[in-house]
């Protein structure tokens, strides 16, 4: 017997616009904060102890937020605008101040990447000017780092995917793009390590987990595409998953990698198992496509969250899965 | 002359002590003098009196000697004794003598004496009169036969003293009552000192001397029949059960005690035993085949229990039911029985004039006894049980009240069942709550060993308990460690998956415009295209009104004709939200249609009781202030949660019913309808008129398909609640007044109606019409029909069997009542001025 269907514990209304993507920053200070980015240039940070918006900023002039996050360490949160700017706040003592911004000049949906290099210096990966281009800068220095352009035509950059593996020297990078491929690039070689056709369609968006290096896409078609890395970085294309209604737009595995989150264009949220995908739970509460999901990074797990931001412009909060929490 | 010898050494004996006792000062004298009186109490070998002496003294000098001592209650000698002389020779003259005696005298004493430490004396006498057992003495000595005189005064008045000590000492003592004679621990210790007197009793009778009960009887019946059967019965039945259980002469002693209780206190005893009993066998080795014997036994058991009162849990019935088929001279008994209820249950009176609660029982104990029949009594009784059953289902199935129908089902589903009628049964359709589950459950025989387990002081049963608990909880840890190892396998096994049947396709894309909508729902027989429409419609309505109000009656009319062909989920509240809608976005034509249809010929009565919902709905809506955010969020969920359609929900009728009344409650309390925060105009106001006048034009005149005053009082019914709340809902607005004497016009042709759902309409018309009409127009315009309501009211707040019924009249006298006191008051303010 089945437990039924789960339903949000709690919603944040108020945003007034669609929710693009959602950041949550739990783990330290006293207050737990998630960060929305909406279609009409807000950046809302909900505190999620009053479940209100506590402060509102806008940088990027009313152009749509495609992509919020914090820099590990300090207070400081960046933000992607549709008006072709990266943004990086100063959100000490309750400022919310431009500190400083970047030109990309792409004028598509791709969310940039951050990776911590140190405490210090992190590195920004984000779609360029031309079709192809991505870039790579150093922050806050704003270097740059280098530019990744592929030989053969796959058209617009779709979404992007920087981290660090355990072995090797530089940091690696995944790319989907519109034609469906998936390239893998060494960013410190400039130098294409694998490329595989995921998608008859272009790819929506990605996800990889670098502990056992597997990673899923979804498109805008009915399956979800697994596949991993073996040892000499080669993409191997594993199962995919059959959804029930095409469209996915963003993939979230959690921190302790056993939930795969995937937001629909059906306006739901389906979890999966991490390791065998298998499907778990389908959260119906949104009227609208689904644009994000995210789980939170609270210290006790058992008080982890997952939210959904979605284009009915609502953002719902689900305490799901989280019986088990003592072994994660 | 030798019998006369003692007589006389004793007169002058206890005349002597008195004479002393009353002059002398000496305290040796006094002493002496007691002691003398005390050796004619005193038996055993060393005692100086003869047997006969004792007995003299007993019999006519004991209770003068107490009142003695009691008028000289405050003398001198009394007081020179020192504390234990006096317990030993003063007390002791009251402990040790013939109790009854002792009993009377004390409660004599106690009412004649004004508090004073003499009372003191006394109560503390008589409390320990009562813990040293002499109680049990008394009732012991009675059975005897010992006491001294029978006549008849003397045990009256000792009955009702015994009885009535509690009240006679609280009347005394006030706060400073002693919790020994407060009625709780008072009749429990009476409780078991007549179970040490029937012990006793059961052993003279082994000994082979013949005992009396009749003075325990009368004692057991005087204490029930006023009230207080509940904690004797609590102590003396569970003992009386246990020792009846082996003991054939225990069972012999119960049966006397029980003929032997007086007629008119047979009930109260009786009904008391039956409640405090655990199951028919050991009411039956109780009671015996007292009902054979016994006229009014067998009246109370048979016919009281069952038809005429009704409080009673089901267990009672379970015991009085078992008990008269446990035995094959009292089975007769079980046949006339069952005759008596499937009459009572089938008659269609009853099922309209009786309280539902008794209904409910009567269906409890028909079910019951029912189960009891052997198939041989069966077959006797079949065609009866048959007739009993066709007529039954018909009268409650007539009914407009859900429970009464619901209990029409089962009781005909059971009885069914147990006839076997060729094999075939019936079966309804209806929820399962829990009445209906609990009728069903009396099918199923409880077994009959397992309420018998009744331990001698209740120290086993949590031992049983106890013991069974770490059995559920081993149970539980063993599923635990076996789900256990299976995880460490996998991890995605770790979670178990929630129900995902719920994830369908995604449809195809809803309609956009209005028109659309009707479009598709006219012509279209595509089942996903008409539900699309269906969820879009209500938003779409508020969304754009002035497409809404170009095509609302077309809209309505087809929404009112569209059938749930493709079983859409939540198809009649998404149908009933949009025509709400649609009547609020465009009121007066929509009414209009609305009300001129409900009269029409070829309507369902479903339609016509959805067109009373809509109407309903929609004067509810208008009559809000206007919320600034209608969000159409709330709409959206709504439709997807509200599965339930209001009207096919009994339970959400009577909620709706009752939240009316509480709020409108509520607002009398607080004085005047409260002011709105914010002044916003009531857009009902203008408009109830074409809410409610058009429905009141038709009403008499019956057709083919529609008679409102014969047989479709459904309909009845709830157009004259839904006529209620437009009243209700028209408070302040100028129309009122001529709403409020058109609708108590209608009511009153219909005001005593057989359907309680009629009644309950009426009534609640009446409130809203109290409520809702200003006062001095109740007065002026109502004024000759203001005391006929009145009067009306009255009666049915005294005599109507429905409860609702009855709170409601009531509610209304309230109402109309306040209304008129402030006109009155009013007036008289007025006067003065002027």
């Amino acid at each position: 017997m089945s437990r039924a269907a789960p339903s949000p514990i709690f919603t944040l209304r108020g945003a007034g616009a669609p929710l693009n993507t959602l950041h949550f920053s739990c783990h330290g200070g006293d207050t737990p904060l998630l960060f929305s980015g909406s279609g009409k240039g807000a950046i809302h940070m909900w505190n999620l102890n009053t479940r209100r918006a506590e402060t509102v900023a806008e940088g990027h002039s009313g152009n749509s937020v495609v992509w919020v996050n914090t820099l590990q360490g300090t207070d400081t949160l960046i933000s992607q605008g549709r008006d072709m700017r990266v943004c990086l706040w100063d959100l000490s003592e309750g400022r919310t101040a431009v500190l400083d911004s970047l030109w990309t000049g792409s004028v598509g949906f791709c969310q940039c990447s951050l990776l911590e290099m140190s405490t210090e210096t992190h590195l920004l990966a984000f779609a360029g000017q031309q079709t192809e281009e991505i870039k790579i800068v150093e922050l806050p220095s704003k270097t740059p780092v280098c530019t990744l352009i592929p030989d053969a035509k796959l058209g617009m950059v779709m979404c992007i995917k920087l981290w660090q593996p355990d072995s090797g020297p530089g940091p690696l990078l995944l790319a989907g793009y519109e034609d469906g491929s998936l390239l893998l690039w060494d960013v410190t070689q400039r130098a294409q390590l694998s490329q595989t056709k995921a998608h008859p369609e272009p790819v929506m968006c990605l996800t990889f987990d670098p502990q056992c290096l597997r990673g899923v896409s979804g498109s805008s078609e009915k399956d979800l595409c697994s596949w991993r890395l073996d040892g000499q970085n080669n993409l191997q294309l594993q199962d995919s998953v059959p959804l029930v209604n095409p469209g996915v737009s963003q993939l979230c595995v959690r921190g302790d990698g056993k939930l795969l989150a995937s937001a629909g264009w059906d306006h739901r949220v389906r979890i999966f198992g991490w390791k065998k995908l298998r499907p778990l739970a389908v959260l119906q509460y949104h009227t609208d496509l689904v644009l994000s999901v995210a789980f939170s990074d609270h210290q006790d797990p058992r008080q982890r969250l997952l939210a959904a931001g979605s284009k009915d412009q609502r953002i719902s909060l689900w305490s799901i899965f989280n019986e088990g929490a003592d072994t994660g | 002359m030798d019998s006369l010898a003692p007589h006389t050494e004793v007169r002058v004996a206890v005349a002597q002590c008195f004479r002393t006792l009353s002059t002398s000062a000496e305290p040796e004298d006094i002493i002496s003098s007691l002691q003398t009186l005390h050796s004619f109490l005193d038996e055993g070998p060393e005692s100086r009196s003869t047997p006969d002496q004792r007995a003299e003294f007993s019999r006519a000098h004991f209770t003068r000697t107490l009142q003695f001592l009691l008028s000289n209650i405050q003398a001198d000698w009394l007081l020179g004794l020192s504390a234990a002389q006096r317990t030993d020779l003063w007390d002791g003259l009251f402990l040790r003598g013939p109790p009854e005696q002792a009993l009377v005298v004390l409660m004599e004493g106690i009412s004649e004496l004004k508090a004073s430490t003499s009372l003191d004396l006394l109560i503390s006498i008589t409390e320990r009169f009562l813990l040293s057992g002499r109680l049990a003495a008394l009732l012991w000595s009675s059975c005897m036969q010992t006491a001294p005189s029978d006549s008849p005064q003397l045990r009256e008045t000792l009955l009702a003293r015994i009885v009535a000590l509690p009240d006679l000492t609280a009347n005394r003592l006030h706060l400073k009552n002693k919790p020994c004679f407060c009625p709780q621990q008072y009749f429990t210790l009476l409780a078991s000192e007549m179970l040490t007197a029937l012990e006793r009793t059961c052993q003279a009778l082994k000994d082979g001397t013949d005992c009396s009960l009749i003075f325990v009887a009368q004692t057991l019946g005087k204490v029930c029949v006023q009230g207080h059967s509940g904690p004797v019965f609590a102590v003396m039945a569970p003992r009386l059960s246990v020792c009846t259980r082996s003991d054939m002469v225990w069972q012999r002693v119960c049966w006397k005690l029980l003929q032997n209780v007086p007629q008119r206190w047979m009930e109260s005893v009786l009904t008391g035993l039956v409640q405090a009993v655990r199951g028919p066998d050991a009411f039956g080795r109780i009671v015996g085949n007292l009902v054979l014997t016994n006229k009014k036994a067998q009246y109370v058991v048979t016919h009281k229990l069952l038809l005429l009162q009704y409080k009673y849990e089901t267990q009672v019935l379970r015991t009085v039911l078992g008990y008269l088929a446990a035995d094959r001279e009292r089975r007769p008994l079980l046949l006339q029985v069952l005759r008596a209820l499937s009459q009572a249950w089938a008659n269609p009176s009853a099922v309209r004039h009786t309280p539902l609660e008794q209904q409910l029982y009567v269906s409890k104990a028909l079910l019951l006894s029912v189960n009891l029949l052997r198939d041989a009594e069966l077959q006797e009784l079949r065609s009866e049980l048959l007739q009993c059953m066709l007529g039954g289902m018909q009268s409650h199935l007539d009914s407009s009240v859900v429970r009464i129908r619901h209990m029409g089902m089962v009781v005909g589903e059971c009885l069914s069942a147990r006839m076997d009628l060729n094999n075939t049964k019936l079966k309804f359709e209806y929820d399962q709550d829990e009445e209906t589950l609990e009728l069903l459950s009396l099918m199923t025989p409880i077994s009959g060993e397992e309420p018998e387990e009744e331990p001698e002081n209740g120290v086993t049963s949590p031992q049983e308990t106890s013991e069974k608990t770490p059995s559920t909880q081993n149970a539980s840890c063993q599923n635990k460690s076996k789900s256990d190892p299976g995880s460490d396998l996998d991890s995605d096994d770790e979670f178990s998956p929630y129900d995902m049947s719920a994830d369908q396709e995604m449809t195809k894309e809803s309609p956009r415009y209005l028109r659309d909508c009707l479009e598709t729902l006219i012509s279209s027989e595509d089942s996903v295209r008409v539900e699309l429409s269906l969820r879009v419609a209500e938003a779409l309505v508020r969304k754009n009104v002035f497409a809404a109000r170009e095509i609302s009656v077309q809209l309505t009319k087809v929404l009112l004709h569209t059938e749930d062909k493709y079983s859409i989920r939540g198809f009649l509240s998404l149908r009933q939200t949009t025509m709400v809608a649609l009547t609020v976005t465009d009121c007066i034509p929509v009414t209009q249609y609305l009300t001129t249809e409900f009269y029409s010929m070829n309507y369902g009565l479903r339609q016509r009781l959805d067109i009373l919902e809509v109407l309903a709905l929609a004067a509810q809506e208008l009559s809000k202030p206007i919320s600034e955010e209608r969000s159409p969020s709330v709409g959206v969920s709504s439709c997807t949660d509200l599965t339930l359609y209001p009207g096919d929900n009994p339970v959400h009728w009577r909620q709706v019913v009752e939240r009316r009344i509480q709020s409108k409650t509520k607002r009398l309390t607080k004085g005047a309808t409260q002011p709105p925060a914010k002044a916003t105009p009531n857009r009902y106001a203008p408009v109830a008129g074409h809410f409610f006048f058009p429905l009141l034009s038709n009403y008499d005149k019956p057709q083919v398909t529609f008679d409102l005053l014969g047989g479709d009082h459904l309909v009845l019914g709830r157009l004259i609640h839904t006529m209620g709340l437009f009243m209700h809902l028209a408070v302040n607005a100028p129309v009122a007044a001529q709403m409020g004497r058109a609708l108590l016009d209608f009511v009153w042709a219909v005001r005593y109606h057989v359907d309680q759902m009629v009644r309950r309409g009426v009534l609640f018309a009446v409130c809203s019409v109290f409520l809702s009409m200003p006062s001095q127009n109740l007065l002026v315009d109502l004024n000759e029909q203001l005391f006929e309501t009145r009067t009306w009211l009255a009666d049915v707040a005294e005599g109507d069997p429905d409860e609702d019924c009855r709170n409601l009249a009531i509610q209304s006298l309230v109402l109309l009542d306040k209304s008129l006191k402030k006109q009155l008051q009013d007036q008289q303010a007025l006067d003065m001025e002027t």
